[in-house]
């Protein structure tokens, strides 16, 4: 596998995890609206897509509501802590991603430079 | 889509939040008004939130540029709303807003009431800040990836 095949492929998982923290910011932001149902993105359909190289539906990730959460009585299902943990999860697994891009440029260079 | 616009939704929300705790301190701070402009007691005010789309900002760049619109995921305040409990009467013949009886219309405003409001709107404030900061260190993650290593 080339180094520009692994960057594409990072490059649509950073895709796939901006897109969900996007999705979680969004539930966090909606913590006290009434009737609000949080959404979440389905991490493992999303990169499936990715590695598959499919990249025709990249802009539009599919968001779906989550289920099995219990609805306070104004009609809002946001569980904070659930929140928390995934805005935290996102942080970590984007981290992750950043190194591994870092850790490829760091690759090609050693390359270029013939050391 | 994008790091930015996860900035601009929090901003949304800490906005909101501000403004609930803003009119929830407006409450406790008139809980004893007796005399308004508008003639009669403070009539005690609710918020109401409601989802929105995204920023005007990247909706028009989204529009100029034939991409799709972004989920829609900001909150604003839609209006501010007047509690319609009837204001609570107290015996006080010696006051200027007295009527014949010599009652005197208080507002309907529970302090404890308005203190669960104020923590929960704080609480929310400190859930969207700390998803600001989020956002921001991974904003700073990618930035580095230009640093040389």
């Amino acid at each position: 596998m080339s180094t520009f095949s692994s960057l594409q492929q990072l490059q649509g998982y950073l895709q796939v995890v901006t897109d969900r923290q996007q999705q979680i910011t969004s539930n966090i932001a909606n913590v006290d609206t009434p009737g609000y149902h949080g959404k979440d993105i389905d991490f493992q359909a999303e990169m499936r897509q990715v590695m598959s190289g499919d990249s025709s539906l990249q802009m539009q990730p599919a968001s779906q509501e989550e289920t099995g959460l219990i609805e306070r009585p104004d009609g809002n299902d946001v569980d904070i802590d659930r929140e928390s943990l995934i805005l935290a999860q996102t942080q970590l697994q984007f981290q992750l991603g950043v190194q591994l891009v870092k850790s490829q440029f760091h690759t090609l260079l050693t390359a270029i430079k013939e050391e | 889509m994008g790091l930015f616009d996860m900035l601009s939704m929090s901003a949304s929300a800490l906005t909101a939040e501000r403004q609930r705790a803003e009119v929830t301190s407006a409450n406790l701070a008139n809980a004893e008004t007796t005399h308004t402009a508008a003639g009669g007691p403070y009539v005690r005010k609710e918020v109401v939130f409601s989802a929105t789309g995204a920023s005007p900002f990247r909706s028009v760049i989204n529009q100029v540029g034939n991409f799709p619109q972004p989920v829609a995921g900001s909150v604003q305040l839609s209006q501010v709303v007047d509690d319609p409990t009837p204001p609570i009467q107290r015996y006080e013949p010696g006051s200027p807003d007295a009527d014949e009886n010599g009652m005197v219309n208080y507002p309907a405003i529970n302090p404890i009431n308005e203190m669960v409001d104020l923590m929960g709107a704080s609480r929310s404030y400190q859930l969207n800040a700390s998803a600001v900061s989020a956002a921001k260190q991974m904003i700073q993650e990618s930035i580095d990836i230009l640093k040389s290593s």
